[in-house]
């Protein structure tokens, strides 16, 4: 046994023949190579193969990412192969450095990714929430806007910061094809009914509201609603109610002004792709795409000679099949003309100015006119520095704490059904700007609450009248395409010789 | 002097020579040290009985320390087997042709082990992302970036 110990442990200078298992030349024990090559055996197998041709190969393989994981051990028995090499501590540190240095800069790279990401959505939402103060101004009005939410962001309620962002999107969905019923002033109606004045330092709540004999026919909370119609109601009711009822309505004119057919049940998925370059609040839809092919219609002729438009290929692919009527032809020639992405999103934010304006006009047109000066509910502005109380007049901390829990919780009830019925003090107040709007969705129709009423009255009109003008527009368009005719020219300057004529021009 | 990759390709070849292939394989053309074929068959019980297909081998300059491409032939007198790992145009992915290579394999050893990877399928089917695949599918299989692990391989991205 002592002497199996002592043997020397063959190594691969022992070895008869030597076989590299890479390149596979083989090197006998007896036959040297000249110049002397490295013989290396890196693991517990067999296998052994020249040092240059192993080296080659690992370095190979570790700059394959996917092999380098088997670049360092044997294919036969897996044992790892060790490597030695001037590898100082220098080496080392910069191989370290390196490698941090690549994750930090994985880290740095992701984190400027974030960076943009969160910088793009913060502008997003700083442009959206601008964006949405400026709408809110612009259909409040002044006094109202600044009653609740102010200049200085600093005074807002923290619900603004969801609210406002909101209201671009809200006015740009509104106009998308898809009927979900959302509303470009709902959201302005349903978010800030309820909301408090902002308090600031310099506001006082006047003893006004406490003491004024009005204060006890207020505090009654009559059942009828009030005029105009607080915001909640109207966004929640009225304003739905109206827009139906008026789309109802514009599609029944539209369609004896263009004199066109009712259009077949299958008509709204189809109505869906169609829709989508349509602009305006309220939808504009004649419906006469898919009219019964065999009815027998002056305009058809015209309607050929519409398809032939260059442009208009793309909308009748989508309707499935030639439209056979001169108003569908109308329609599509002003829709090609006129549509774009820009148009739709332009379209939706202007919203609130035109509001605006319509406001102020109807509020010039009321000095003379009693029953638009009811109609829009104007009231002469809050003295200055004067805040409405938030919820109710009587207001009062002591005897709110005194009454029974009950109690509160009855008078909370009765409180938040006159919110949603009447609108909050801060609503009835104020100068009901959105009135104008309002008859504006009353028209489109109701939007304007005084100045926001007002405001929504004006939109309304303005709808109403965006409306008649596209009608008009359609209506002109189809007369254009049904009295086209191609101008009739004589035969002068050809010659009549080379024409089969009935009467053969006499030979001369 | 000859370098190492048609030295290796010599010894290899005169292996073969000498000892013939292994069974159900045989040589049909190493004229030059780039292209070879052979033919295979899975012999015994197996899905491929009777069925006889035509293996490429491509070799580039760094061979045995880069893999062969090897691909089934696709033409008129051959088809590709249809296997999970088989692409029809006659790629096929397996380890050994890609991050699995090791230069103690060989031409021989590659068909073996392709050979068994056909006698051991269970069931005749094309790779799921066959068609995708095929559409884009580069001319040398060693350009695509196989991924290996799983039932059935995918692609992760195509190096073109």
């Amino acid at each position: 046994m002592a002497q199996v110990a002592q043997r020397n442990i063959p190594t691969i200078d022992d070895l008869k023949v030597k076989l590299c298992y890479i390149c596979r030349e083989e090197e006998r024990y007896d036959a040297p190579e000249v110049p002397p090559k490295a013989w290396t055996h890196p693991c517990n197998c067999t296998l052994v193969a020249h040092e240059a041709c192993l080296l080659h190969w690992i370095q190979t393989s570790q700059q394959n990412r996917s092999r380098a994981a088997n670049a360092l051990k044997c294919p036969q028995c897996g044992t790892a192969y060790e490597l030695e090499s001037k590898n100082p501590l220098l080496l080392r540190l910069m191989d370290a450095a390196n490698r941090g240095l690549s994750t930090m800069g994985k880290v740095v790279t992701i984190a400027s990714l974030t960076v943009v990401v969160v910088s793009l959505g913060t502008g997003m939402y700083i442009i959206s929430t601008a964006y949405g103060a400026y709408a809110l101004k612009e259909f409040l009005g002044e006094e109202m806007f600044n009653l609740l939410l102010t200049e200085d962001p600093s005074n807002w309620p923290w619900h603004s910061f969801i609210n406002l962002p909101l209201i671009p999107l809200a006015l740009i969905i509104s106009r998308l094809p898809l009927d979900i019923g959302v509303t470009p002033i709902v959201p302005v109606l349903l978010a800030w009914p309820t909301s408090s004045p902002v308090h600031s330092r310099d506001r006082i709540i006047l003893e006004l509201w406490k003491s004024s004999a009005d204060v006890l026919k207020r505090s009654s909370y009559p059942m009828l609603p009030s005029w105009p119609p607080p915001p909640l109601f109207l966004g929640l009711f009225i304003y739905p109610v109206v827009r139906g009822a008026y789309k109802v309505l514009l599609t029944k004119f539209s369609r004896w002004v263009l004199n066109t057919q009712p259009e077949q049940a299958n008509a709204p998925v189809q109505r869906v792709v169609l829709a989508l370059n349509d602009d305006g609040p309220f939808r504009i839809r004649i419906g006469a795409n898919l009219e019964d092919p065999a009815a027998d219609r002056p305009g058809r002729v015209q309607a050929g000679q519409a398809d032939a438009q260059p442009g208009d290929a793309a909308d009748n692919a989508e309707a499935e099949g030639l439209p056979d009527d001169a108003a569908v032809a109308a329609e599509n020639t002003i829709r090609v003309s006129g549509t774009s992405l820009g148009r739709l999103i332009g379209g939706a934010l202007i919203i609130p100015r035109i509001s605006s304006f319509m406001g102020s006009l109807l509020f010039r047109m009321s000095k003379h006119s009693w029953v638009l000066r009811r109609l829009l509910a104007i009231r002469p502005p809050l003295p200055s520095g004067l805040v409405p109380p938030a919820l109710f007049p009587m207001y009062d901390e002591k005897a709110w704490r005194a009454m029974s829990t009950a109690k509160q919780i009855g008078v909370a009830g009765v409180m938040g059904l006159s919110v949603m019925w009447r609108g909050t003090y801060a609503w009835a107040e104020c100068d009901p700007v959105w009135s104008a709007s309002s008859v504006s969705i009353l028209a489109a129709i109701l939007l304007t609450f005084t100045r926001r009423w007002r405001n929504s009255l004006g939109l309304g009109i303005f709808t109403v009248a965006k409306d008649c003008l596209h009608l008009l527009h359609l209506w002109l368009t189809k007369r254009e395409l049904e009295s086209r005719r191609v101008k009739n020219r004589s035969f002068e300057g050809v010659d009549i010789r080379e024409l089969d004529l009935i009467n053969p021009a006499p030979a001369s | 002097m000859a370098s190492i990759s048609s030295r290796r390709l010599r010894k290899e070849l005169n292996e073969i020579n000498a000892e013939g292939c292994p069974c159900g394989i045989k040589l049909l053309n190493a004229d030059n040290f780039e292209t070879w074929f052979f033919s295979i068959e899975v012999l015994g019980e197996s899905l491929y009985q009777g069925e006889v297909f035509k293996l490429m081998f491509r070799f580039d300059s760094s061979y045995p320390i880069s893999s062969p491409a090897v691909q089934f032939v696709v033409g008129p007198d051959s088809q590709a087997p249809i296997h999970p790992h088989v692409y029809s145009n006659g790629h096929i992915c397996a380890s050994i042709l890609g991050n699995e290579w090791s230069p103690v394999l060989s031409v021989s050893a590659v068909c073996v082990t392709l050979q068994s990877m056909l006698a051991s399928c269970k069931a005749k089917e094309r790779p799921v992302d066959n068609d995708r695949y095929v559409r884009y599918a580069p001319d040398n299989p060693k350009k695509t970036r196989f991924h290996y692990d799983g039932k059935y391989p995918h692609i992760q991205h195509n190096i073109s």
